[in-house]
């Protein structure tokens, strides 16, 4: 029984941040400022250069995918952040009296991310689209799409979770928080391709989970090619040792 | 069955701070129990391990017969939490707040209408909580904790920072769950509080029950009761007392008159004082208090003043 019941939980959770987001509209504009000066901004000058080897389509198409990648990963990092709050305030005390066992709030915080990383995508790609940008929107695509932003967004929350666990107030959060998302887009192939990498960096590259999401969305959404299983793969390995990781240093969050 | 009871309780936190220190406690079911003690007397670190979120470090604890290291799912089962922090969602409404708490309890939807309207929330619930008075806030998530019927009904500090008429509002609706059967065991530093609604305390300090029992027996361990009486002559007024066998203290213009029970003692003083030509501008009865109580087996009043209180305070003002 533990199974349905942990599914009913995250339901619940991203039930909870949907009527958050209903409530308050302005984080979601707040949010997609940076994300979408990288792709009205960033993106056309890059462009221009024509520095950069895409694989065949233009740079705005291949960037496309990066910066959603880049959004998802904010707004899940930074997901901790409420968790860290949350043990301020009485709502994880009472989430831990609840007859629910831990690895599912774990999951269920981490998965209520996921809704946020929801809006990020289709603002993202609704602004892209309206600048040029040809994405793939079948039925197909769009699963593969939502399934690596999910597992993106568990794994990053789960992540941020386990290290709110370590932080005590806010102000040190927001500081590891920056310390960690900027680094990981950069080490990743959300902005240029791994071919053009020191051979250093491939290798960080390939432990960057954030590699893998802007791949499966790339070949999906762009090149047109379903071959993102092992990308799905990696990214499922990466949420489920995270939200493991995560459940098991809960106490650390308790205790306090 | 007890709903509570804990034997030779203890927890001492990773960094060393000695919460509990070995609190024996028995709570029948029904009751209305209070843990009164300053703050970091170690009455959250119980509420904690009462509804199975921490465990004790040693010794042993039980929530209707369901110890709460070896049967936690048991335990979250029946009781329901009341946590001293805000523990609901501001950014949502009222009644969204249950519907989420509701799922995650896996409760009726049908629930949730019921719960708001004994809180007497039913008109705010579409309201966000961020617009919500401290008083409706702790409705709502005393509301949030019955949703799922608990039996036993913990509460931390449950009217910490609250004007007394919301706080009136709060006990009126745990009276009536009291009514209903079920078992209350709050926490709080209002002396006041525990003396007007709880059957029995336990007088909690540096995580040891230096106390327990009904109010009145406390009371009356200590025997601080008095008669106080305000005449035109009191020195003459002590001289009767003290002629008629009690031992009585002179205080400007007032006399204190120690009494066992002075609600007897008083008419048969007044008598004594008329009979002897004193007059008697008024004459009142002081009931010791628990905070007398707690004076004397301590050596200081329970509301503390050091840092942690300060802390607390500011958290209230917060909720306020």
């Amino acid at each position: 029984m533990k199974i349905p019941r942990a599914l009913l939980v995250a339901a619940a959770m991203m039930e909870l941040e949907a009527r958050r987001l209903r409530h308050e509209h302005t984080e979601v504009v707040t949010r997609a400022v940076q994300p979408l000066l990288w792709l009205l901004v960033f993106g056309p000058i890059m462009a221009n250069t024509r520095a950069i080897p895409t694989g065949g389509v233009p740079y705005m198409e291949f960037l496309t995918p990066g910066v959603v990648v880049q959004s998802v990963t904010f707004v899940s990092i930074f997901y901790g952040l409420n968790i860290v709050w949350e043990g301020e305030s009485g709502i994880l005390k009472r989430l831990l009296s609840l007859p629910i066992p831990r690895f599912s709030i774990v999951v269920g915080r981490a998965s209520a991310a996921f809704i946020r990383a929801l809006v990020q995508f289709v603002v993202v790609s609704t602004v892209a689209a309206a600048a040029g940008v040809r994405l793939s929107i079948d039925a197909a695509s769009l699963a593969v799409s939502v399934a690596s932003i999910y597992l993106l967004s568990l794994g990053l929350a789960s992540l941020s979770i386990f290290i709110a666990a370590f932080m005590k107030t806010r102000e040190r959060f927001m500081g590891i928080g920056q310390a960690i998302t900027m680094p990981l887009w950069f080490s990743s192939n959300a902005i240029y391709p791994t071919a053009v990498m020191p051979d250093v960096f491939k290798i960080v590259a390939l432990a960057n989970p954030l590699t893998y999401g802007v791949d499966a969305l790339r070949k999906v959404l762009i090149f047109h090619s379903f071959d993102a299983w092992l990308d799905l793969a990696a990214l499922g390995v990466f949420a489920a040792a995270t939200a493991t990781l995560a459940s098991l240093n809960f106490r650390r969050v308790i205790q306090q | 069955m007890e709903a509570v009871r804990t034997v030779g309780l203890s927890k001492t936190y990773p960094g060393g701070v000695r919460a509990l220190d070995g609190v024996d406690l028995e709570v029948e079911e029904g009751r209305v129990f209070a843990v009164l003690g300053p703050n970091g007397a170690g009455k959250t670190t119980l509420i904690r391990i009462l509804t199975a979120q921490i465990r004790p470090t040693s010794g042993r604890a039980y929530v209707l017969g369901h110890d709460v290291m070896k049967e936690e799912a048991r335990v979250r089962e029946v009781v329901g939490y009341v946590p001293q922090e805000i523990s609901v969602w501001t950014d949502l409404t009222g009644y969204e707040n249950l519907l989420i708490y509701a799922k995650l309890y896996g409760a009726d939807r049908r629930a949730v209408r019921e719960v708001l309207d004994f809180m007497g929330l039913g008109e705010a619930a579409d309201r966000l909580v961020r617009t919500y008075s401290g008083g409706m806030v702790r409705r709502l998530e005393i509301a949030c904790a019955l949703l799922k019927r608990p039996r036993v009904l913990l509460l931390d500090e449950p009217t910490v920072g609250l004007d007394p008429a919301a706080r009136r509002l709060i006990w009126a609706r745990l009276l009536e769950l009291k009514k209903l059967g079920t078992t209350i065991f709050f926490s709080t530093h209002y002396m006041d509080e525990a003396e007007h609604y709880a059957d029995e305390v336990a007088l909690l300090n540096r995580g040891r029950v230096v106390a327990r029992g009904p109010v009145e027996a406390l009371r009356r361990e200590v025997g601080g009761d008095a008669v106080i009486a305000e005449v035109d002559d009191v020195v003459k007024a002590a001289q009767l007392a003290r002629g008629a066998g009690y031992s009585a203290v002179a205080e400007g213009d007032r006399l204190m008159v120690f009494s066992a029970s002075p609600g007897e003692d008083l008419p048969r003083l007044l008598a004594v004082f008329i009979k002897g030509g004193v007059a008697v501008k008024r004459v009142y009865v002081k009931n010791a208090t628990l905070d007398d109580v707690f004076m004397k087996l301590v050596g200081k009043p329970a509301e503390g003043g050091d840092l942690k209180s300060a802390k607390s305070v500011r958290k209230a003002v917060k909720r306020a």
